[in-house]
This record gives C-alpha cells, structure tokens and sequence, in this order.
C-alpha cells in the first residue's frame, strides 16, 4: 500500500534523509526505531507530506504523494498523528474530532467514525464537551490518535505515541492501534520505546543517520547486533 | 431614568462598533493579519451606500444587495494579495496602514472632504424611535444593534458549528496539523477574507443610517474598534459582540455621568483593568488547565 522508495530529505544545506526505502501494507503494523536525530520524525513529516522530499518516491497505492500539496496528502488515505499531539488545545475534544474528518469523504461518515473512535477510546466519550487543552496527557494522545481515524485513513502514521505518558496508557494506546490494524488499516509507527515498538509491531526498520541499517520482523530485528547495540544499549 | 436612557443607547451604539470590530477581529485571531485597510472597506461601504441610496433613491438596507458581494470580492482581493506576498502578522500593520491611506485619499477624490449624508427623506431610520413608556429607542440605532446580533451570532454558529468554521478555528491555532488534515489556507484565507470584506460592507451602511461620513472618519473608528476587538478575544466573535455593547453603554454613561470629553479616558482605562484581570479576553471562555 505505501511504498517509499530512495527518498532524501533536507532541512537548507543539512541532509536528514539519505535514500530511503519503505513498505507498510494493508492490516500491519510496523516500526521505525532508531537513536535520537537518525530522522524518523522527518521521515514521517516527508511521506505525509508535510516536508517536501529532496528526491526519491512515497507512493499511496500507486499514487505519487511527492507532487501533491501537502493539505491534499490525507485525500490519499493518509493521516498524522504528530510528535507532541498537537491536538487544537483551544477547541473542544468533539470539535477536534469533528475537525479530522474535514476532508469530502469524511464528512459524508462522520457519524459512523465518530462513535467508532469513542467504542475505542470510552473517555474521549465522557469528555467531549471539555476543551482539549484541559486533557491529561494520555487523553490528548487518544484524542490525536481518534482525530486522525476521523480522516478515515488506509495509513496512520503515529510519531512517538508513547513520549511522556504513563505505562498504562501506553498498553491502552498501543492496545487500540493493534485493534485498528485488525480493521485492515496500516499503521507505520515511531517509537522511541523500543521494547514496546518491537512487542507490538510485525516488522520493524533500523533507522541510522538518515538510512535504514537493518530491516525485518521485530524478533529478527531484536536479535541483531545493530540493534540490541545502537537503541536497546545491551 | 435619563442613565437608563444613555445606557441603552449607548448600548445599541455599541452594536455599531461590534460591526465593525466583526472583520478586525476574524482576520487577525484567524489569519494574522492586522488589517486596518478593513476601515478603508467600511468607508467605502458607507460611501457606496450613500451613492446608490441617492441615485436609486431607495431604503438603504436595499443597497446591501450590491455593497455586501462588492465588498466580499475586494475583501477576498486584498487576502489574497496579503497570501501571496507573505504579509504576516507584524507587517500586515504597515502594509494595510499604507493602504488605507491610499483608499482615504481615493475617497477623498471622489466624494471630497466634505460632510456627506444620506437625504434625510429617504432614510427612514433617520429620526424616527421606537418608545418604551419614557424610553426613547431611535431606529438608527436599533438596526445597528439588530444587524449586530444578525451578523455576529451567525458568524459565531458558523465558526463553532460548521466544518468549515471548525476549520477556520483549527487554522489559528496550527497550520501545520490543520493542512495536514486537509485543510487548504490559500481557500481559507480568501473566504474568510471576503467574509470580513461583506461585513465591512454592512458596517459602513449601518454608520450611514445615523451618521454623515467624511473621509478622515476611517482615522476615527481606529481607537473604540481596537478596544472592542482587544476586549472580544481575537476572533471570537459572541465576546465582540458584548465587548461593543459593553463600550457602548460604557460610553454613554461617563458621557452624561462626566463629560463627553472623558469617554475615551474612560474606555480605555476600563481595557487595561479589564486585560490585567483578564488577559485572554474579557469575554474569552478561560482554557481550564
């Protein structure tokens, strides 16, 4: 379904990203892990267009997402949960929501997906009237990970989930990211916990200084020198 | 009885100010533009209005019909031209000042210096009022006040409930994640911006109704719309609305109370007590923490 192919990024002079190669299919689940600064956040930025690539290819079942503008990247099933939620924190829990089906196709359904997101996420429920900015910060994660299922996505792409949240929220976050893959949607994750990224995940991909080192199924990935050294530090 | 008198006069004033804070307020709490050319569109407005009132020789309410889209396309106009070259919130001061002086010139060249106002015969809230037992309530000002009502809480149900006001809303607070979610700001800021430019349109006929306009008058409003668009909350519009009605009354009262002289004293010592008390807006719901 996404398929990145050689793609390089930049931020003025400095390279991020030196050719990178990606698969994430329907149904699956699957990780990039890596040191701090290797360049999974401009990864992300760049397949969900929100960075522009310097070179290279992100396909969207055969589209190519590179030359279209990034407000029209979630009209090809795409969707963002971004580092630090970033949830509109002057809005409303339901406005939030309602905001992630902006796009035509979305809004046709908003309803339906509406009470998907509360059946998975019960508290966003309880406080839908509340502003967004009064959330703990669990709730703001499930809160961005519900206005990015809005879009009714066929890709998630999640970027950190994890940072700064209690262990028991991260089983219920991870929990409902397992449940949405089993509804057929790919999910392309950014952990910087990597225990928990190769637990929950199929296949994983090693990125270092902007290039993917390894790449394969979690338990594979777990055993490889590379990566018990470089982000498991064993 | 006379304070209860200048009070609710002052009040439905204040509807006028409101009106013409709406526009100042949306471009910058949503766009961050501070567009003072806005008062170059409401003088416009006014001075369309008295021209097709004298020419068709109907009600002005009439003439909306041709001002509100007219205004709607060069509000969009200038939006669009703010996009493309990348005025952002500091420079947009400059940039829209230079402006403005060019459209009050251009006023001037037209129209002249000189007092204008719409003949008396055919205005028919001129002098006209509403009386409640000794309540004295001039139609002028009950429109002003009515169109007020009319066009802020429509605009304010627009940007809390529909998908597109949501939008709008999610757009101040993030570009960024509001694009990613498919929301495309060039379209935004063209609409919203015409949106300001129509009501600029209603403004400038609603200060018609009550006023003679003259060109330097633009210069005028700056300071009471300011306030009203301070104390509101950037691009909320409810809070515009009851911050206009709130200087209005206030105006009217330190009028009859003191002197009409410390109306402006008056208004803005009110402001900075009311930003220290409460710096996100007097009437801004308070973002729990």
């Amino acid at each position: 379904m996404l398929e990145v192919r050689g793609v390089q990024a930049r931020y003025g002079d400095a390279q991020a990203l030196w050719g990178v190669d990606l698969d994430v299919a329907a149904g699956e689940m699957v990780c990039i892990v890596g040191p701090n600064g290797a360049g999974k956040t401009t990864l992300v930025k760049t397949i969900a267009g929100l960075h522009a690539a310097a070179a290279g290819s992100v396909r969207m079942d055969g589209v190519e997402l590179t030359a279209v503008p990034g407000h029209k990247v979630c009209d090809y099933g795409v969707a963002t949960v971004p580092e630090g939620r970033r949830v509109f924190g002057h809005m409303t829990v339901r406005d939030n929501l309602l905001l992630g089906a902006y796009r035509r196709a979305a809004r046709r359904v908003y309803r339906e997906t509406e009470e998907e997101v509360y059946r998975l996420f019960p508290r966003l429920r309880e406080r839908q009237g509340q502003l967004a900015g009064s959330l703990s910060g669990g709730e703001q994660q499930m809160l961005a990970i519900g206005r990015a299922l809005m879009a009714r996505p066929r890709l998630l792409l999640l970027d950190e989930p994890s940072l700064g949240l209690a262990p028991v929220i991260v089983d219920e976050v991870f929990d409902a990211l397992a449940a949405v893959t089993r509804t057929g949607m790919g999910v392309l994750v950014v952990e910087q916990d990597v225990q928990r990224a190769l637990e929950a995940c199929g296949r994983g991909y090693l990125l270092i200084e902007g290039r993917i080192v390894t790449a394969g199924t979690t338990e594979a990935l777990r055993s490889t020198d590379e990566v018990r050294q470089r982000v498991l530090g064993m | 009885m006379n304070t209860v008198q200048v009070v609710l006069s002052g009040a439905m004033l204040g509807g006028l100010y409101a009106l013409m804070a709406a526009g100042v307020s949306v471009t910058w709490g949503v766009l961050r533009v501070i567009n003072l050319a806005h008062f170059g569109l409401i003088l416009l407005g006014a001075y369309l209005t008295y021209q097709l009132v004298t020419i068709w020789r109907v009600n002005p309410l009439v003439t909306l019909v041709v001002t509100v889209p007219a205004l709607f396309v060069l509000g969009a106009l200038l939006q669009w031209a703010y996009d493309r070259l990348n005025i952002v919130e500091f420079n947009s001061l400059l940039v829209s000042f230079g402006l403005l002086i060019v459209m009050i010139q251009v006023a001037q060249n037209i129209w002249t210096a000189d007092h204008r106002e719409l003949p008396r015969d055919i205005n028919p809230f001129d002098t006209g009022s509403l009386s409640l037992g000794p309540i004295v309530l001039p139609y002028d000002r009950l429109v002003c006040l009515g169109l007020a009502v009319l066009l802020l809480g429509g605009g304010h149900l627009a940007l809390q409930r529909t998908f597109v006001g949501r939008g709008m809303r999610a757009f101040a607070e993030d570009r960024t994640v509001a694009a990613s979610f498919g929301i495309d700001h060039r379209r935004l800021s063209v609409l919203l911006g015409g949106a300001a430019g129509a009501s600029a349109g209603i403004a400038g006929m609603a200060f018609m109704l009550g006023n003679l306009i003259q060109p330097s008058h633009a210069y005028e409003w700056f300071g009471i719309v300011f306030a009203v668009v301070i104390l509101g909350g950037l691009g909320n519009l409810l809070g515009t609305l009851f911050a206009g009605i709130s200087v209005g009354a206030l105006s009217g009262l330190v009028g009859v109370l003191w002197s009409h002289a410390y109306v402006p004293i008056a208004v803005f010592a009110a402001i900075i007590v009311a930003l220290v008390l409460r710096p996100q807006g007097v009437f801004v719901r308070r973002r729990a923490v």
